[in-house]
């Protein structure tokens, strides 16, 4: 391994959107320096995770040390931070990016500047990064580089002068990318000698090695004799091994100021190493840990039954050991009395919750039912205390209560002109109150709303994303809480409480939302044998009514030459379908049907 | 104990024969339409039916023995745009090979318009001796919705004929087809297609549920939201009133799909619903001689292909029944359980092979998981024997059925392997 002094060391990361080739441009730069060799190369090596890969996004970082032979004959060492690119992670991209010194902004070439580039640009900025603009996709026939160059100096308002045009897929540009973060990213900072503190901006569970922390030591040095201690959590621990990530992990005895590396300490949890946390000596501590240290927040949530009750004790093992490798999941008990034990589940937000969902179902094998997500209420009660409500089935009554606040965010839209008028129906439908619209060209504007957390959390970007032809994207942030005239809305099926479908609605939207959802219900859930009423209830009141017919057929009757193996796929599709119902009291209910609030304004 | 020491030698045929003049609207069986005005002599096609047939003969030539067939059932496809000649040469081919019982079921299914009372008459004279008439409908507009070639005339002709050739003793005895559930159909028309079933004087009435499969016309259809399909409520009120309307007039339902005169009921079809065995010739035509299915390959350079394949090479030894097999019992009660009569459980255990244990446990936790649908019911028991009731068991069979395979799943591994 290269021992390179800090001033031939350049940390960077890339900050992208979704899609603008983020990840191939990442595996070009290990594949260009050699670091890693072409056959060794699977598609966009930085994402490492299945899910990643079949996803097309970064879930965790990952980092890579690279060696490049610059134009004045000298070795220097990259270390290319990749980032999340998705705004549930925006605590871990800012803790990546504060352990950089520059950016690559990489923008499409004909798609411009997206919502999420945008946040982290700034996001860039304010940790003062140098930031080198990257048109990417060059080669595609729709590129069109001086126009987006000139949306970049317009929106965010970088010099794009020397802006480098490059394809990752054909490998244009590559070097010129790598001579500049070796000319225009400056050295860190030579601070070898001052007392050790080290970032950490990522962290995983190994099962044989415990937790693996990912860190930018900022001053000072780490070895492989050191006692360690993490600032935040107070917790000391001897090193088993440091290394570097290049980019398959390779043992050193000694990392300094400036470098990027990795440490394996027998750490039980990520819990205990958390990202932002600040790695220091223990023999001889700094003084103050580095800023911005917080931790991440659960904002949505939602309760997670397995399908067969049997199922529960593995959902909860599952868990736990999920929450080995992901410091902000978090869970409890809850029961429902129409259906039993499950989980309530906190998440970063909707993606976080749907990763989570995914890899239980896939990692752990287990049948979920999951229910709409809901945000944290504060809901003041007439004795003046305040109470936190997670689960909208706790709701207390309207006689106990004085108030509830809801969780609003500040929104930013970024779309075409053209869609202005069906964007601003979509935010007044969701209870949005228009702040500012800005023209940041002649044909894109951004649109700023501050609206209720709780309406962002359901489709609303599936019908951004639908009501413009997926030209929109769009970044939030919480801004605190405010008071509305929030109702408890419940769902009584076969004149049974349905728990996992109460849901928490503005008084105004409440009759509306009621009647669509016992209709999208009707619709969802199967007949059965016996005829089942479906009602919509605030407190006592019923404010919405459907049923279900009992079902009065169900046979195959074609049967063609004796050849039942098609019949009998027929009925065992059948049979595992009834399986994976969940029962609630007497009636068997599909998964969809729990998300049911989510599709009131789909058709079909 | 899955294997059963021996499984009594097939006594039934099925012979495919694919050809059709078109391919209607529903269809996805393995057939191949060759147009209008073929033949099976002469004309279009014929070499088609000609070569085919050669490859039918060779299948039959090298199939094991075994001993006289009670039944032969000639299928499609629309088997009546063979010649009677060829149909001849099959049957005495099959005699031949396996001989065929006095008083055997030898059935021929003909589409309307394909045949006239000649032709039906050298079929009679060959050893056709059941008719399964392919009506669908007796209405214009249907039968142009449905893709297919003939007309109500044609049906009633047809009809007529096939009558008189059963009132003279010729024909031993005869059906017809309908299909329920079709687009555009109400309770009204459906009255009117049951009565002209039970004008005709049909002794037997097969009905089938429409199903839209994949890859046909209707699939097509029903994609573009073109096919009105009837309704559940409408569907299932019709099914009541088939049931209502053919058992007043002496035609019962002794099978899900099928109705017929006492005496009348298909001896071929019983043999699929017992779980006994047959043979099978021709492409796509499913067999289970020794238990064990197999489906050939659908198109004819496939099961050509197979045929060479399967003569020189014996490569589905299944055919040969060197190790027997019995349908696994999960199995046998969701076809027994397609009859009037349903299943004696103890006897169909006993076969299985459990020990007195088992068998007294497996069955009682069968009738446990059958619980709601005595309660509802959907089924009837009398000692050991299990059946649908008719109408409301039959309506909602797989509501039983979906209970017999969970309660197949939920066994220890030994009991069902």
């Amino acid at each position: 391994m290269t021992d390179a002094p800090v001033s031939r060391l350049r940390n960077f990361c890339i900050i992208a959107h979704i899609d603008h080739g983020k990840s191939t441009l990442a595996d070009r730069l290990l594949q260009e320096t050699g670091t890693v060799a072409g056959r060794d190369m699977q598609e966009q090596f930085l994402d490492n995770m299945e899910l990643e890969r079949e996803r097309g996004i970064t879930i965790k970082l990952q980092a890579a040390r690279m060696n490049y032979t610059a134009q004045d004959g000298e070795t220097y060492v990259l270390n290319l931070i990749d980032t999340p690119g998705h705004v549930d992670f925006s605590y871990e991209v800012s803790r990546s990016l504060q352990a950089c010194e520059g950016a690559l902004l990489v923008v499409d070439a004909s798609q411009g500047v997206e919502a999420q580039t945008l946040a982290n640009v700034y996001l860039a900025l304010e940790n003062d990064l140098e930031i080198i603009p990257v048109l990417n996709k060059i080669d595609l026939p729709g590129a069109d580089p001086e126009k987006i160059k000139e949306e970049i100096e317009a929106i965010i308002g970088l010099d794009t002068s020397n802006a480098i045009s490059c394809s990752a897929k054909t490998g244009l540009g590559i070097d010129e990318i790598l001579q500049a973060v070796v000319d225009r990213i400056p050295p860190p900072a030579d601070t070898i000698n001052e007392l050790t503190k080290a970032l950490i901006f990522d962290s995983y569970y190994d099962p044989y090695r415990g937790v693996i922390v990912y860190f930018r030591v900022i001053s000072g040095r780490i070895s492989t004799k050191d006692k360690v201690l993490l600032m935040a959590s107070q917790k000391s621990y001897e090193l088993d091994e440091i290394g570097v990530m290049a980019p398959n992990q390779y043992k050193v005895d000694e990392l300094h100021a400036g470098e990027v590396g990795y440490l394996a300490a027998s750490i039980k949890a990520v819990s205990d190493a958390r990202v932002g946390d600040t790695i220091t000596l223990l023999n001889s501590p700094a003084k103050e840990p580095l800023p911005g240290y917080t931790e991440a927040k659960p904002m949505v949530f939602c309760g997670l039954f397995p399908t067969d009750a049997d199922q529960y004790p593995d959902l909860r093992e599952a868990l736990d050991k999920l929450q080995l490798s992901d410091a902000a999941l978090k869970f409890e008990p809850e029961t429902s009395s129409a259906m039993g034990f499950a989980f309530r589940c906190g998440f970063l937000g909707l993606l976080h919750m749907e990763i989570v969902q995914e890899r239980l179902e896939r990692e752990y094998d287990l049948d979920l039912i999951v229910t709409a997500p809901s945000v944290i209420y504060k809901v003041n009660m007439i004795d003046n205390s305040m109470i936190m409500i997670d689960n909208p089935a706790t709701l207390p009554d309207p006689q106990r209560r004085e108030s509830i606040e809801e969780p609003y965010v500040k929104l930013e839209i970024y779309a075409p002109n053209d869609y202005n008028g069906t964007l601003m129906s979509l935010c007044q439908e969701r209870r949005g109150d228009f702040i500012d619209m800005k023209y940041i060209t002649t044909e894109r504007v951004t649109l700023i709303y501050e609206l209720p957390l709780a309406e962002v959390v359901t489709d609303f970007f599936d019908q951004m994303k639908s009501r413009t032809k997926g030209y929109a994207s769009m970044e939030y942030h919480l801004i605190g809480y405010r008071a509305n005239d929030l109702v408890r809305l419940d769902v009584l099926i076969n004149s049974e409480k349905a728990d996992p479908l109460t849901t928490i609605v503005h008084k105004d939207k409440a009759y509306a939302v009621g009647k669509g959802l016992v209709e999208k219900l009707k619709e969802l859930i199967p007949r059965q044998q016996f005829k089942i009423p479906l009602q919509a209830s605030i407190g006592s009141r019923i404010i919405a009514s459907e049923s279900i017919s009992a079902m009065r057929k169900d046979v195959l009757a074609k049967c063609y030459g004796g050849d039942i193996s098609r019949k009998k796929k027929l009925l065992k599709k059948q049979a595992k379908g009834k399986k994976r119902m969940k029962a609630m009291g007497k009636v068997e209910v599909p998964q969809e049907a729990f998300m049911a609030v989510l599709k009131l304004n789909q058709t079909n | 104990m899955k294997y059963v020491s021996a499984v009594k030698p097939p006594r039934s045929a099925y012979l495919h024969i694919p050809f059709c003049h078109r391919r209607c609207f529903y269809c996805d069986f393995p057939v191949v339409p060759i147009g209008d005005f073929a033949r099976g002599d002469r004309g279009t096609g014929s070499s088609s039916i000609k070569d085919y047939l050669s490859l039918l003969h060779k299948e039959i030539s090298i199939s094991p023995n075994g001993p006289p067939l009670a039944t032969v059932y000639i299928g499609g496809g629309t088997p009546s745009l063979l010649t009677p000649e060829q149909v001849a040469s099959l049957l005495k081919h099959l005699r031949e090979h396996f001989g065929i019982q006095i008083g055997a079921e030898i059935t021929l299914e003909m589409d309307p318009a394909s045949f006239d009372d000649d032709q039906l008459e050298r079929f009679l004279e060959v050893g056709i001796n059941r008719v399964s008439l392919g009506c669908q409908s007796f209405r214009n507009e249907v039968l142009d919705a449905l893709g297919r070639r003939h007309r109500r005339s044609d049906s009633l002709q047809a009809c007529q004929w096939l009558r008189k050739a059963f009132s003279t003793g010729l024909l031993e005895t005869w059906s017809i087809d309908l299909i329920q559930n079709l687009p555009g159909q109400d309770l009204d028309s459906w009255r009117k297609e049951l009565s002209e079933a039970i004008e005709t004087e049909a002794p037997h009435v097969s009905i089938y549920d429409l199903s839209i499969e994949p890859g046909t016309v209707f699939e097509w259809r029903r994609k573009r939201g073109e096919l009105n399909l009837p309704e559940h409520d409408l569907a299932a009120e019709a099914m009541a009133l088939t049931s209502e309307m053919l058992h007043e007039v002496g035609i019962s339902r002794y099978e899900l799909s099928s109705y017929a005169m006492p005496g009348h009921a298909s001896r071929h079809n019983r043999v699929y619903w017992q779980g006994c065995g047959w043979w099978a010739f021709g492409l796509g035509s499913t067999s289970s001689p020794w238990g064990e299915r197999f489906t050939r390959p659908r198109t004819r350079a496939g099961y050509r292909d197979w045929l060479v394949k399967q003569d020189q090479m014996c490569i589905e030894p299944s055919l040969l029944g060197l190790n027997p097999t019995r349908f696994p019992l999960d199995e046998l009660l969701i076809i027994g359980l397609r009859c009037r009569e349903g299943v004696n459980l103890e006897k169909l255990a006993q076969n299985w092979g459990w020990d007195t244990n088992q068998r007294k446990k497996n069955i009682s936790a069968l009738y446990f998981q059958l619980k709601n649908s005595f309660d509802k019911g959907w089924v009837e028991r009398s000692g050991n024997r299990i059946k649908l009731t008719e109408p409301d068991g039959m309506m909602l069979s797989n509501q039983v059925l979906v209970e017999i395979l969970l309660w197949w799943d939920s066994l220890p591994n030994d009991a069902v392997v």
